[in-house]
C-alpha cells in the first residue's frame, strides 16, 4: 500500500467536525432565523434526540456483533439478514400469542422479543456452521443469508397475514425510572425511554468489556489475527470462532428484535424490508470505529441523528434531498478507509483456519 | 516461466471443472429438495379449503405443483395443450436471461482477477442512468426510423458500458492506491448509487408528465429491435437480437480470458499475484481494468434493461446485480457457465410470477431458493463429504478449502 501524501489521521478528521460544527452553532446562535438557525433549533430538540435513541438501536446492536464475528476473523456480511429475521420473528411470536397480554407474568411482547433474538442466533450458527465447518467463502455466504432472510421474512408474512406487511402488535412502554428521569438534560433521554435503548446501552459496555478486559476477548482478536498462534498457546480456535459468530447473532437478535417492538410495531417485508439496509449502516459504522464497541455505539448516534434530524426537517415541510443524506454514512466509511487508514481488516478475516495446515 | 504457470492453471482448470459442474447440480438439487421442505411445512400454517391431512395439521401446498408451475411455467406450459414458442413467459424468461447474462459477466471477470465485485448493482444502476439520459440526449440531434435505431442503440449500449466501467473503476482504484477492500467499498457504493442516481432524477431527468420516479422515455426507434418473423412480439420486451448479443459477449470473454495476453494476466493476478507481479503484470493497474471491465458489463446490464425492457429508466431498480453474484458462483465464474446459470435465475424469475398466478404459495419462495443455491454453492466441502462417505473420492478430488474463486 502506497502512502497517500495527506493522511489527516482519525483525531485530524475529528477536531475539523467539531470545527466545522461549532461554526454551525455559533451560526445558528447568531441568526436564529437562516438555515443554520433553524436545523439548530431541530439538532437542540428533545425529540430529535429521542428519536436518534430509537434508531440508532438496531445500528449500534448490530455493529457490535459485527465487530466480534470479524475481530475473531469471520467477516458476517449476513448481519443486515439477522436483523429482518429477528424483526420479523419478534412481530410474529408476539402476534401469534396475542399482543398486550401475558403469559407467566411475562408479557407477550418479550417472548416475541426473547424468540426474536433466538432465531437471530441459529441463523448465526447456520452461518457459523457454513463457514467454519464446511469452509464456505464467508462473503457469499454472508451474501446467502441476506438474500435467504429477505425472501423468508415476506414469504412467511404472505403465509400468516396474506400479505408482505405483518399485522402491528404495539410497541413497548417506556420505562421511567423515578429520580433519575427528572435529571436535567438526561434524565428524558437515558431514564426515561424504551426497554430496547437500555439494552443498546447496556450492550455496548458488555461488547466493550468482552472485548478488551477478559481472556475470551483476546482469543477472539488472536483469532483474527493470527489463529496459528492462538492454537499453538492451546486454545481452539474453531470453538473461538463459533462464539464469536454466535454472539454476533445475539447482538443483532438484540438490536433486530428490540427495533421492531419497540420503533416499528410491524413488519413491512416488501422491497429491502423495513430494515432497509440498516445491517450495511452497522458494518459502515463498525468500520468507521475501528471495531471499538463504545465507537460504534457513537458511530451509530451520529448516523441515526442523521436520519432524525432528516425526517423533522421533513416533518417540518422542508425539502431536504432525503436519497442524497441516506449516503452520508456509506460515504463516511469508504474515506474513512480510504484517507484515515488505521483502520485494517484483521489479517486471517476471511480465511477459514484448518489446524493440519503446514 | 509463463509456460510452466499456464500449465499449471490448465491442469487446476480441468482437475476441477466436472467437479464444479457436480457441484453446482448438488447444490441446486438440494436448494430445491430444501425448498420443497420448506413449501410443504409451511403449507401446515396457511388456510385453505382443502389440503393434504396428515397427523392432524392441514397441508395446503403441494411442493411438485409449485415446482411444476416453477420451472414449466417459466416455459409457458410447454407439456399441455395450445402452447406456442413465442409467449408472454418463455419472453420474461429469456429477457431475464440476457440481462443475467451481463450482469453473471461482470462479476464473474472480477472474480477471475481475484477480486468480488459485490459492486455489479450499482454499475448496473448508474449505467441504465447514463444510457437512457445519453439516448435521450442524442435523439434530438439524429434522425430518427431505422437511421436512428442503427446509431441510437450502440449509442445507448457504450454509454452504459462508460458509465458502468467508470462506477467500477472508482472501487478498483481505491483498492489498488489505497488499500480499500473491494466487498466493502462495493457494498457501500451500491447505497451511494442509489442515493446519487436519485437524486439526480428528480434534480433534472424526472419525467414531468408521470408520477411515477422515472425518466422520459426513449425514442420506440432506440429500443433494441425486434427480429422481424423469428423474434417475440415487441410487447413482450424481449429481443432474440439481444440475446444473440449477450451469448456472442459470453464467447469474446471466454475468449479474452483463454486466449489474449490481459487475460492470461488478469488470471494470473487472480490465481497468485505474486508470480503475476515477478511475471511482469502492473498488478494496480490490472486491478483498475479488471473492475473496470467489470464494471462495463454490469453498464450494459443496465443499458439493456432500460432500452429493452422499459424504455426508460426507473429509480426501482431490479436485484440483477445481486442475482448476477448468484449466476456467477453457480457458473464456477466461468464464463461459458454463466449462459447455463443466467438462463436458471431467469427460470426462476419468470416462475415466480406462474407461481404466484397459479398457487397460493408466496412467490417470494424464489427469493428463498436462490439464496439457498448460493449458500449451497458456496460450501463445496459439503458436498465433498458426502461424497467421500458414499464413494471413494480422495484420489480424484484436490483437499482444496476455497469456495467461489476460480481457478485455485
Amino acid at each position: 500500500m502506497i502512502e497517500l501524501p495527506s493522511r489527516p489521521g482519525r483525531r485530524t478528521l475529528l477536531v475539523g467536525l467539531g470545527a466545522i460544527t461549532a461554526v454551525w452553532i455559533a451560526a445558528g446562535l447568531a441568526f436564529p432565523d437562516s438555515w443554520a438557525g433553524a436545523l439548530l433549533s431541530i439538532a437542540a430538540s428533545p425529540s430529535t434526540h429521542t428519536a436518534m435513541l430509537r434508531l440508532a438501536v438496531p445500528i449500534a446492536l448490530a455493529a457490535i456483533g459485527g465487530i466480534f464475528a470479524e475481530k475473531s476473523g469471520v467477516i458476517n456480511i449476513g448481519i443486515e439478514g439477522l436483523l429482518i429475521v429477528s424483526a420479523f420473528s419478534a412481530i410474529l411470536v408476539t402476534f401469534w400469542l396475542g399482543a398486550g397480554e401475558s403469559t407467566l407474568a411475562l408479557s407477550h411482547h418479550w417472548w416475541g422479543f426473547a424468540v426474536g433474538v433466538l432465531v437471530s442466533t441459529l441463523f448465526a450458527l447456520l452461518f457459523a456452521i457454513v463457514c467454519i465447518e464446511f469452509k464456505a467463502d464467508q462473503i457469499i455466504a454472508g451474501l446467502a443469508v441476506w438474500l435467504i432472510a429477505l425472501g423468508l421474512a415476506p414469504f412467511a408474512s404472505r403465509i400468516v397475514f396474506q400479505s408482505p406487511n405483518t399485522a402491528g402488535v404495539g410497541r413497548f412502554e417506556n420505562v421511567t425510572i423515578p429520580v433519575l428521569s427528572e435529571l436535567p438534560v438526561v434524565g428524558y433521554l437515558l431514564f426515561d425511554t424504551p426497554p430496547q435503548v437500555y439494552i443498546m446501552l447496556g450492550a455496548a459496555v458488555v461488547g466493550w468489556y468482552l472485548l478488551n478486559r477478559t481472556a475470551f476477548g483476546r482469543w477472539v482478536v488472536a483469532s483474527g489475527e493470527n489463529p496459528k498462534a492462538l492454537d499453538t498457546a492451546g486454545v481452539d480456535v474453531r470453538r473461538v470462532r463459533y462464539a464469536a459468530v454466535l454472539l454476533s447473532g445475539v447482538f443483532a437478535g438484540l438490536g433486530g428484535a428490540g427495533f421492531a417492538l419497540g420503533q416499528l410495531g410491524t413488519f413491512a417485508g416488501s422491497g429491502e424490508t423495513a430494515i432497509g439496509g440498516r445491517g450495511f449502516i452497522a458494518i459502515a459504522t463498525y468500520l468507521f470505529a475501528n471495531y471499538h464497541p463504545i465507537g460504534a455505539l457513537l458511530g451509530s448516534f451520529l448516523f441515526a441523528g442523521l436520519e432524525s434530524v432528516q425526517i423533522q426537517l421533513q416533518n417540518l415541510g422542508y425539502a431536504v434531498p432525503t436519497e442524497l443524506i441516506r449516503t452520508v454514512p456509506y460515504v463516511t466509511v469508504i474515506v474513512v478507509l480510504v484517507f484515515v487508514g488505521k483502520t485494517r481488516l484483521p489479517e486471517a478475516a476471511g480465511e477459514s483456519y484448518d489446524a493440519d495446515e503446514d | 516461466m509463463r509456460e510452466d504457470l499456464e500449465r499449471l492453471l490448465e491442469r487446476l482448470v480441468h482437475a476441477s471443472v466436472l467437479e464444479r459442474v457436480a457441484i453446482s447440480f448438488a447444490a441446486l438439487l438440494a436448494a430445491i429438495l430444501l425448498g420443497g421442505v420448506l413449501v410443504f411445512v409451511s403449507g401446515a400454517f396457511a388456510t385453505c379449503r382443502s389440503g393434504l391431512d396428515l397427523a392432524g395439521a392441514t397441508f395446503c401446498y403441494n411442493p411438485m405443483q409449485v415446482y411444476y408451475e416453477l420451472f414449466l411455467g417459466a416455459l409457458g406450459h410447454p407439456l399441455e395443450g395450445g402452447w406456442e414458442l413465442h409467449n408472454y413467459n418463455l419472453a420474461t424468461t429469456l429477457r431475464q436471461t440476457t440481462l443475467l447474462i451481463f450482469a453473471g459477466l461482470s462479476v464473474a471477470v472480477a472474480f477471475r482477477a481475484g477480486l468480488f465485485n459485490i459492486g455489479t448493482q450499482g454499475q448496473l444502476v448508474v449505467g441504465g442512468l447514463t444510457t437512457a439520459v445519453t439516448v435521450l440526449f442524442a435523439a434530438s440531434y439524429l434522425p430518427s426510423g431505422f437511421v436512428g435505431t442503427v446509431l441510437l442503440v450502440p449509442i445507448g449500449v457504450l454509454a452504459g458500458a462508460v458509465g458502468g466501467g467508470f462506477y467500477g473503476a472508482i472501487p478498483g482504484a481505491l483498492k489498488a492506491y489505497a488499500g480499500a477492500n473491494e466487498v466493502i467499498t462495493t457494498i457501500m457504493l451500491n447505497f451511494i448509487a442509489v442515493g446519487v442516481t436519485s437524486t439526480l432524477l428528480s434534480w433534472r431527468f424526472q419525467d414531468p408528465a408521470s408520477d411515477n420516479p422515472q425518466t422520459r422515455a426513449v425514442p420506440e426507434y432506440a429500443e433494441i429491435p425486434n427480429l422481424p418473423l423469428v423474434g417475440f412480439s415487441p410487447r413482450m420486451n424481449f429481443s432474440l437480437l439481444a440475446l444473440g448479443f449477450a451469448i456472442a459477449l459470453i464467447v469474446g470473454i471466454a475468449w479474452l480470458l483463454a486466449r489474449t495476453a490481459f487475460g492470461y494476466e488478469l488470471r494470473t493476478t487472480g490465481v497468485q499475484p505474486a508470480a503475476a507481479a515477478y511475471g511482469g503484470v502492473d498488478e494496480k493497474r490490472m486491478t483498475v481494468a479488471s473492475m473496470t471491465l467489470s464494471g462495463a458489463l454490469g453498464g450494459i446490464g443496465g443499458a439493456f434493461w432500460v432500452l429493452m425492457e422499459h424504455g426508460r429508466w426507473l429509480e426501482n431498480v431490479p436485484d440483477l446485480g445481486f442475482d448476477g453474484i448468484a449466476v456467477s458462483i453457480l457458473a464456477g465464474n466461468n464464463p461459458l457457465g454463466v449462459g447455463f446459470a443466467a438462463f436458471l435465475f431467469g427460470v426462476l424469475d419468470s416462475g415466480s410470477n406462474s407461481i404466484n398466478t397459479a398457487t397460493d404459495v408466496p412467490p417470494e419462495l424464489v427469493g428463498v431458493l436462490s439464496g439457498t443455491i448460493i449458500l449451497f454453492v458456496a460450501m463445496p466441502e459439503f458436498f465433498r463429504m458426502i461424497g467421500r462417505r458414499y464413494v471413494d473420492l480422495e484420489d480424484s478430488v484436490p483437499a482444496r478449502s476455497t469456495g467461489g474463486e476460480a481457478d485455485d
